[in-house]
């Protein structure tokens, strides 16, 4: 197998037998808690009933029409933490797996061409979405919906945004990515994309030629660094390296990881994707260097787990202090301070403080940073209200910036959040949007 | 491919127009006016209001009253009850009735009644009509009823069926149904009898005789009314595929010839155009409203508005009765076609159930590769019962193929031919 082919496809999910099986185990629930769930609505405890009951291009259309990336979030959901913590059929054994029940409504819906959404009558407005990740789409969709001209400006060559480029083709694979923009593209929503919109002068450029709102979702596409990080060769960021994946660079990737020794930076979900990844490409130990304890990991349990079960060693309670070169400057290890874990801050998590004298270094040929993403180099600024961290200002239930005809969500307002969350954001956005136009 | 909103689910029947086929049937769901509006609010059409009673005979419900059938884990595939009549006090009901009309005055009445006497027939028919009801339902049917000439012991007496069926219609002015028992043999009599008597429709069916459970410490049927268990009526899933049978005869019944409302075990969309595939022109439900709650409404009007759509249909006519031209006698089947079952042995996953089934009820025509784990078939000994897919946890692994003519199914082999010779029986020359 070739080193792009361990990345192209993800696992297969339940086709509609094994759905149906399962939403038989649906409780069908009053008032269903998994719908209380869900960040963005999609409602399960309805396509479950729909589904359950036979109705099985009624439950399509439910997830359609409340979740435009309806499929992605099946796939990509943290679902034990959100809609299926929320099951009744916890109290008896298990949660119903929500999550690839709705994956499988959708692949069902592309394999059979059965159609959910209708095409609406046009309408005369016209908006500019900024960024084609999951709350641009999210917005783009919605607004389609009611028969507005939307169209989507993307900086990258193709569609997608985070769960394009900053997510593994074996989590979430291109094949699936293109049927999801295809349902999007059916409701009139045109893409244009390698065109960037450059911060505050790119909005007011769109503004005067027509478009009547502005949605920005740029999403986060700087990262956080460890000084120093820059300068060694050998040293990537998450953003760069998951990017490289999907922009068909394996190879050119392998021949610095094979055999090789990585070292990964940071306990969240990016950091177990770059770590998997790693390994994937053949790096002969691949370490995950986490200043906190394995329970305090962001990644979800799964996650680690996976990463612990392809081979990863974890070597938690280590605090990257700086890297190691050699003469010509490329990296050769990372000294890391032993840490200990003191009270509680604020947080609630119990802090970890270095141990003096306790410096070590991993010998690493390579380094991948995973510790966070920050806004990019647009500035936001001149056009809308930002935070300190530049982060755009916006209201949570309406999108709405401080500039009347700009809205903005996921990402680049809520910080590294969840596809769920920015579909919300989309769609909140998307109604906030229709409501001012009419 | 049809847009949805062409589609026009509305039926008329016996000259009322209901705006889908999906009404409440006469039984618990439809006790009063605070449920059935609910009914209402979630898309149900029309009210087979739960049946009437003149308060001349006090009606108590036994306690507890229903039973359910379960299927290993499958919860109420079926439903026993020993519900009476109504319990409320008429003038009670006849005030629901009016609250119903001004409220949801597109949403017909169907308003069930039950007499004791001749008299009483014909008296409660026109309380019903004076109070706003659409049409009436007679019930013939309720299993329960121990007392000559009321319940199913006037279904199973045709002659009083009759006799009852035209007192109402010289009572009333509105359309009157006939609601049959499925404890006969044959509907079409009973419900020709109620032709006779005038009637402009037949529901049917009512719930079968039937014990659900015995419990195995007390030794009561259920469900156990303090120590005694009774035969009543079942419903449900269960008994769709007969149910459906005899939608489905009275359908084809040329004599007979009136418009049915299909009662039996509907559940889902699929449950529903099944029955009015075979001739019903609207649809009764109890037990899958007990089972999920009255939202069952919503995913059949939506399920079988996306059926139509994806065959072009736009009225219900287009469906109703449109399988009834399929369904034959048996001596109609061409026996010259044969076939056998096949396998998709790529997708096998090695359980086995089909070489046990296929050697202790088949045709032997299977064998076992124990090291493979695989099923080998012999097409000359399969006798294409396909009780193998049946069984097959597999979807659609196992499937029915046609074989060319002239192909001929191998005998079943005698065990010991010796014992051939001991036979002494000459060929059959009788008439």
């Amino acid at each position: 197998m070739s080193y792009a082919e361990r990345f192209q496809e993800m696992e297969k999910g339940f086709d509609l037998v094994q759905a149906m099986a399962e939403a038989d185990r649906c409780l069908l629930c009053h008032e269903p808690p998994c719908s209380k769930g869900c960040p963005a609505e999609t409602d399960p405890g309805t396509f479950i009933r729909k589904l359950h009951l036979r109705n099985v291009t009624g439950a399509i259309r439910t997830v359609k029409m409340n979740n435009p990336l309806g499929g992605a979030c099946g796939v990509l959901c943290p679902t034990p933490r959100l809609c299926e913590k929320q099951c009744s059929a916890t109290g008896i054994d298990r949660s119903v797996e929500i999550g690839k029940i709705q994956r499988a409504l959708i692949e069902y819906s592309w394999k059979t061409g059965l159609p959910s959404l209708e095409r609406p009558s046009q309408r005369p407005e016209k908006v500019a979405v900024v960024g084609s990740g999951p709350a641009g789409l999210s917005c783009a969709a919605e607004l389609a919906r009611c028969g507005i001209s939307v169209t989507v400006f993307e900086e990258h060559a193709e569609p997608g945004g985070v769960i394009r480029y900053g997510v593994p083709g074996y989590r979430f694979d291109a094949a699936f990515l293109k049927h999801e923009l295809a349902d999007i593209e059916s409701l009139g929503v045109k893409f244009v994309c390698g065109t960037r919109i450059e911060g505050a002068r790119g909005v007011e450029t769109l503004l005067s030629e027509g478009y009547q709102a502005v949605f920005l979702a740029p999403g986060l596409w700087g990262a956080e660094r460890i000084p120093g990080g820059e300068n060694a060769k050998g040293v990537f960021t998450s953003v760069d390296f998951l990017a490289a994946l999907r922009e068909g660079r394996a190879n050119e990737l392998a021949a610095q990881i094979d055999g090789k020794s990585v070292a990964v930076i940071g306990g969240g979900s990016v950091a177990m994707d770059c770590i998997q990844c790693a390994l994937k490409l053949g790096a002969r130990d691949a370490f995950l260097v986490y200043r906190r304890s394995f329970s305090q990991m962001p990644a979800e349990e799964n996650e680690r787990v996976a990463a612990l079960l392809l081979g990863a060693h974890f070597m938690a309670l280590n605090q990257p202090v700086k890297y190691e070169t050699d003469g010509t400057g490329k990296l050769t290890g990372i000294t890391l301070l032993r840490t200990r874990l003191g009270p509680e801050d604020e947080t609630g998590r119990r802090a970890p403080s270095g141990i003096k004298g306790s410096e070590w270094v991993l010998e690493a040929d390579v380094a991948i940073e995973a510790i966070g993403n920050r806004v990019g180099s647009a500035d936001w600024s001149g056009a809308v209200k930002v935070d300190r961290k530049r982060l755009v200002l916006a209201d949570s239930k309406t999108g709405k910036t401080s500039a009347k005809t700009i809205y903005a969500g996921g990402d680049i307002v809520r910080g590294a959040g969840l596809v769920v969350e920015a579909v919300q954001d989309g769609k909140l956005a998307a109604r906030a949007i229709r409501e001012a136009l009419s | 491919m049809t847009t949805r909103q062409k589609i026009d689910l509305s039926v008329r029947f016996c000259g009322v127009t209901f705006k889908n086929p999906f009404l409440l049937s006469s039984s618990p769901v439809s006790n009063s006016a605070e449920m059935v509006e609910r009914a209402f609010e979630h898309g149900w059409a029309g009210v087979c209001y739960k049946t009437l009673n003149s308060d001349r005979i006090p009606i108590i419900h036994p306690s507890p009253r229903m039973a359910g059938y379960n299927y290993g884990e499958k919860r109420l595939v079926g439903l026993q009850n020993v519900e009476q009549i109504s319990d409320r006090p008429l003038k009670d009901n006849l005030a629901d009735f009016l609250y119903l009309k001004k409220k949801y005055p597109d949403r017909p009445i169907i308003a069930s009644i039950m007499g004791f006497s001749n008299e009483e027939w014909g008296w409660l028919a026109k309380a019903a009509e004076d109070h706003g009801a659409d049409m009436l339902e007679l019930n013939f049917s309720c299993p329960h009823m121990t007392v000559e000439g009321s319940g199913h012991k006037v279904g199973q007496a045709f002659h009083l069926l009759e006799k009852f069926t035209a007192t109402v219609k010289n009572a009333v002015k509105i359309p009157v149904l006939a609601k049959m028992t499925p404890n006969i043999t044959d509907m079409t009599e009973p419900a020709i009898y109620a032709k006779k008597g005038g009637a402009d429709g037949i529901s049917a069916v009512n719930t079968f005789r039937a014990i659900s459970g015995i419990g195995r410490d007390d030794l009561v049927p259920k469900p156990n009314v303090f120590g005694v268990g009774a035969m009543s009526g079942y419903s449900g899933s269960a008994i769709k595929p007969i149910a459906l049978h005899f939608i489905a005869e009275m359908a084809q019944c040329a004599e007979l010839d009136l418009p049915l409302s299909a009662i039996g075990g509907v559940e889902t969309w699929i449950d529903a155009l099944e029955y009015l595939l075979v001739g019903a022109t609207t649809i009764q439900v109890t037990t899958g409203i007990i089972h999920y709650g009255y939202r069952i409404v919503e995913d059949m009007i939506e399920g079988i508005t996306d059926y139509m759509a994806s065959r072009g249909i736009t009225s219900m006519a287009d469906l109703i009765g449109k399988s009834l031209p399929h369904l034959k006698s048996t001596d109609h089947f061409d026996l010259k076609r044969q076939g056998v079952a096949q396998y998709d042995l790529e997708r096998c996953v090695g359980c086995g159930q089909c070489y046990i089934v296929c050697r202790d009820a088949g045709g032997q025509a299977l064998e076992w590769d124990a090291q493979e784990r695989r099923p080998k078939l012999d097409e000359d000994k399969c006798l294409s019962c396909m009780i193998c897919s049946f069984i097959c946890p597999v979807p659609e692994m196992i499937s029915f193929k046609e074989k060319p003519e002239g192909w001929a199914r191998r005998q079943t082999p005698v065990k010991d031919e010796g014992f051939l010779k001991q036979v002494k029986v000459a060929p059959f020359h009788g008439a």
